[in-house]
């Protein structure tokens, strides 16, 4: 009877550990939307919580060192970096979540589509998928970022582009396992539209991993957000972005005037763990409930 | 050999306790079969559990499990190891979940022997054929090498059981054993059980919501109510004639096939936060007083008996027989149908429901070939009648249903709903659009499984008005609508706004008939809609059905694999078996004089109160267990079939009058005599 001893030992573990995941969850997503909460409030209250503007120019300090009118500094271009640092979160979150939201928007069309009329279109939508999916993600980013052009618009539709492709993967599977199940049936015998099967039945049930993926997406969304400005791609100076800040900062590194470039390395550090947590923990809850 | 005395499990959750076992006390002496019987949430699992000690972590476990000379619940580690290879055995209920899918059977069978009997390979392997054997498993050594997805239901449950035996343990276990099996398998393998007991000398203790199945093969049974032994004693005398309340409401509650009548009881196990003080039964018990629900009733020896023979736990115990058999006459005159004539296919009058000589394949998607699920189906149906098909699972019940509904399309010949059709068929106009959402409201559909029927995160309430929106009513409309059904499923408004997690089994179900009937449809297919449900609760829903198909101004078809409980209302019953009719006529007709050698062998192994042989005509047994690749061309029934001939083997046999029914056999005639032949030579 080896194997049900091994299946009583897991069946135990499993139900003690599960109050315990359930605390651990809660601990992640409290943590990561506290995070986020307090960088969007910095965000907001910008104005408040520096007297400089974004790209407002003190001529009589350029690279001036952390300290005095400056609390942060300034950069080469005498910009104050702790303000610049508050402006950029606007955008930097703002386009992150705008992406993520029209990936999910798109990519779940498509996967419901897919997934429940199946044949040819099916086919020809997973092909195209396929082949979004066979970029490396950066790449990617920068062939449509670079056929695009700059602008805060094709830079959600750049990331949204290099994001969608996996809702759609994720919704037509829970799609194709959810229109077996009898309900939907019951819905087809009811006389319900294919519109109205996909809507109000298949949708609302293949929703759950979109939920728990959105929130890491936002991070991963602002990571590709930075290096696409980082590498001159995205948001370019003078606005305030923190991937852009930390290349025009990159270079004072080596003369030791390190404050242009790590402030905003931090609030992007800070802001994706945000998202990390607040992903993670949702998952864990999604695994505890499944269990 | 096994001993349980005041066995109190509590269960301690985060939100909530529950008191899953209170006060159990029985014993299974070596050598014997004693059934464990009651509904889910009985706790039959629990005692289960707590035999092998595989307890719920936050179970709280009181009082003894005494196996031989230990304590089961006091056992280390270790010592809990040995119990459960050599000591306790179970058998699970699904079989094919229980067995590793990527093994094959015979390597799961022998690494045990080699683990637990300290077997070499070689031997290992001897042996385990030497188990397929003695669990009637045909042609062990190639089974040895098969994966459990090639096998079938009962080949697995056989597997399993084999599993369970092969380290000699002194108790068997089996929960839920035949759950999910057809009648015909059902019986041989509660055989090998008693088997088990029989020849080896093992107890075996059998798990089972069924008590009429079971009551043949045990020798004692205990009845669980909500954590409590309710009655305890001798399987037949309990089965005649039970003195506890909730053990007659049991029997009652399973429909027979003598058509005796279901009487049904209200309401619902209760699940306990903490161990009763009164009666448990009491609020569903018609003989309740005050005592009752004040006092808990101590288990007491019948009168005349001793304790450890036939104990019950009631201040007012019953006797003599649950409910008669019901004379066949008193039903017959009460069927509103005109027996059809045979041969006459054109029965004038507008037809709800027309099927002729419909054939599916279902093409596998690689490579050619595909499954053969009906093989030239006819079927008609008239305004206000009811139709019941009975077959064994793969028989094309399901597959029937779907065609019915417009889910699936013929491969050939032709369906229609109220005269028009619902899928594409060759050569017929198709309604499509809105004119097809609402033709599709005309037939509705009752399923299976009552919660997955809903969809899982829209309200009650939307699910129920779904049929309603293809007409194109209003809001209003359909609220009015809507809350006419409720009342007539006697659903409170409240149900409305929940979500089907939220629900019961037998509410879902009431939801379900309720969805069926909003639209005031021209049809209702009921596809086994009693069979995810407990036993009292089945009742309660037999009930409900039985009313909604006395409609005189609508159809039903009434699918399942349970003969019994498709006598109940049915007008008619059609007998499918591999994809065919086998016998198809009036309902008592089929039941009290089956003509096809498989109604006969089906309604031979359905359980039956009482015990006495099923009806007049002699009984046939099946020959064997169905492989794949029988039922080629001729006769469906040619592989298993004990009077088969050379003729039934070539040529195909269709429905042809005897009496007032039809079947397919072209040996009817002399079939009786042939039946007493072989009796006469065993």
């Amino acid at each position: 009877m080896a194997d049900l001893r091994a299946a009583g030992a897991t069946g135990a573990t499993a139900r003690v550990t599960r109050s315990r995941d359930d605390r651990f969850a809660r601990l992640l997503i409290i943590t990561g939307a506290a995070i986020l909460a307090v960088v969007a409030m910095a965000a907001l209250a910008a104005p408040l919580l520096s007297s400089w503007g974004a790209t407002e120019i003190d001529p009589a300090a350029t690279l001036a060192a952390p300290g005095g009118a400056h609390p942060l500094g300034t950069d080469t271009n005498g910009m104050d970096v702790w303000s610049r640092v508050l402006y950029a979160a606007r955008l930097d979150l703002g386009i992150a979540v705008a992406a993520v939201a029209l990936a999910v928007l798109v990519g779940t069309l498509l996967g419901l589509v897919a997934g429940y009329l199946g044949g040819w279109l099916d086919d020809v939508l997973m092909r195209v998928v396929d082949i979004f999916q066979a970029f490396p993600t950066f790449i990617l980013a920068l062939a449509v970022a670079a056929l695009l052009g700059n602008g805060t618009v094709n830079l959600i539709i750049t990331i949204a582009a290099v994001n969608a492709p996996a809702y759609a993967r994720l919704v037509r599977a829970e799609v194709r396992t959810q229109r077996e199940l009898p309900f939907v049936d019951a819905a087809v015998t009811s006389g319900a539209s294919t519109v109205g099967v996909l809507w109000r039945h298949l949708l609302p049930n293949s929703l759950t991993p979109v939920r728990v993926i959105a929130p890491l997406n936002c991070g991963w969304a602002m990571l590709t957000l930075a290096g696409l400005s980082f590498l001159g791609l995205g948001v370019s100076i003078p606005e305030a972005e923190w991937g852009a800040m930390i290349s025009l900062g990159a270079a004072d590194v080596v003369g030791g005037r390190w404050w242009t470039s790590v402030p905003p390395g931090l609030a992007l550090f800070v802001s994706v763990l945000g998202f990390s947590l607040l992903g993670e923990g949702l998952q864990e809850r999604a695994n505890a409930k499944r269990r | 050999m096994l001993s349980i005395e005041n066995l109190s499990v509590l269960i301690h959750r985060a939100d909530r306790q529950v008191a899953a076992l209170t006060d159990v006390t029985f014993a299974v002496r070596p050598g014997e079969v004693v059934g464990l019987v009651g509904e889910s949430g009985g706790g039959k699992s629990m005692v289960a559990r707590a035999v092998v000690g595989l307890l719920p972590t936050g179970a709280q476990a009181t009082g003894q499990v005494r196996f031989g000379d230990a304590d089961v619940l006091r056992m280390d580690p270790a010592a809990l190891a040995a119990h459960r290879g050599r000591g306790a055995a179970i058998c699970f209920q699904n079989p094919r979940g229980a067995l590793s899918p990527t093994r094959t059977v015979g390597r799961q069978l022998s690494d045990r022997l080699v683990t637990h009997q300290e077997m070499s390979p070689r031997r290992a392997r001897e042996a385990a054929r030497e188990l397929f054997e003695a669990v009637g498993i045909r042609s062990p050594q190639r089974r040895l090498d098969a994966y459990p997805h090639e096998l079938s239901g009962g080949m697995a449950q056989r597997v399993m059981i084999s599993l369970a035996t092969g380290c000699a343990p002194g108790l068997l276990i089996a929960d839920e054993p035949t759950t999910g099996l057809d009648v015909t398998l059902t019986r041989e393998i509660l055989r090998q059980f008693r088997h088990a007991a029989d020849v080896d000398g093992r107890s075996v203790l059998l798990i089972s919501h069924d008590l009429a199945s079971i009551a043949e093969i045990c020798d004692r049974v205990v009845v669980l109510y909500a954590g409590t032994v309710v009655e305890a004693g001798p399987a037949g005398q309990i089965f005649a004639e039970p003195a506890h309340p909730y053990t007659r409401a049991l029997l009652r509650s399973v429909p027979d096939v003598g058509g005796r009548p279901v009487v049904a009881t209200p309401g619902a196990m209760p699940l306990l936060q903490r161990a009763p003080r009164h009666c448990p039964f009491a609020a569903r018990c018609a003989h309740a007083d005050d005592t009752c629900t004040t006092r808990r009733p101590p288990a007491t020896p019948m009168a005349g008996r001793r304790t450890d023979e036939w104990s019950l736990a009631c201040f007012h115990p019953q006797s003599g027989p649950v409910a008669p058999a019901v004379e066949p006459a008193e039903r017959s005159t009460a069927s509103p149908t005109p027996a059809p004539v045979a041969g006459d296919a054109a029965v004038p009058g507008p037809a709800v429901l027309e099927i002729d000589d419909v054939h599916v394949v279902y093409r596998s998607r690689f490579g050619s070939g595909g499954h053969h699920a009906l093989r030239g189906v006819s079927l008609r149906l008239a305004p206000g009648e009811t139709l019941g098909v009975v077959g064994e699972s793969g028989c094309g019940k399901s597959t029937l249903a779907k065609l019915i509904m417009g889910l699936v399309a013929p491969t050939s010949g032709t369906v229609s709903v109220a005269g028009q059709s619902l899928v594409r068929q060759p050569g017929r106009p198709t309604p499509r659009g809105r004119a097809l959402r609402r033709l599709r409201t005309r037939a509705q559909f009752v399923f299976q499984d009552p919660i997955g029927s809903l969809s899982p995160r829209r309200r009650v309430g939307d699910s129920i008005a779904e049929p309603l929106r293809a007409a194109g009513l209003s809001a209003a409309q359909r609220q009015a609508r809507v809350a006419a059904v409720l009342d007539r499923m006697e659903l409170d408004r409240s149900i409305l706004r929940r979500y089907p997690h939220e629900l019961s089994g037998g509410q879902a179900q009431r939801v379900g008939i309720a969805r069926a009937l909003v639209g005031e449809p021209d049809l209702i297919v009921f596809d086994e809609p009693t069979s995810a449900l407990d036993v009292t609760v089945q009742a309660q829903i037999l009930a409900v059905i039985a009313d909604v198909t006395a409609d005189t101004d609508r159809a039903s078809v009434f699918i399942s694999h349970d003969l019994a409980t498709v006598r109940g209302f049915a007008d008619r019953v059609a007998v499918l078996y591999l994809g065919r009719v086998v016998e198809e006529g009036p309902v008592d007709v089929v039941f009290d004089s089956p003509r096809h050698p498989y109604t006969r062998a089906l309604l031979a192994s359905a359980a039956r109160l009482g015990g006495e042989p099923t009806s007049g005509a002699a009984a046939v047994e099946l020959v064997r267990e169905l492989e794949e690749g029988d039922a080629a061309t001729g006769c469906a029934l040619a592989a298993r079939c004990p009077f088969v001939t050379d003729t039934c083997r070539s040529q195909p046999q269709h429905l042809q009058p005897y009496g007032a029914s039809r079947a397919a056999c072209w040996r009817i005639p002399e079939l009786d005599a042939l039946i007493g032949k072989q009796a006469a030579t065993p």
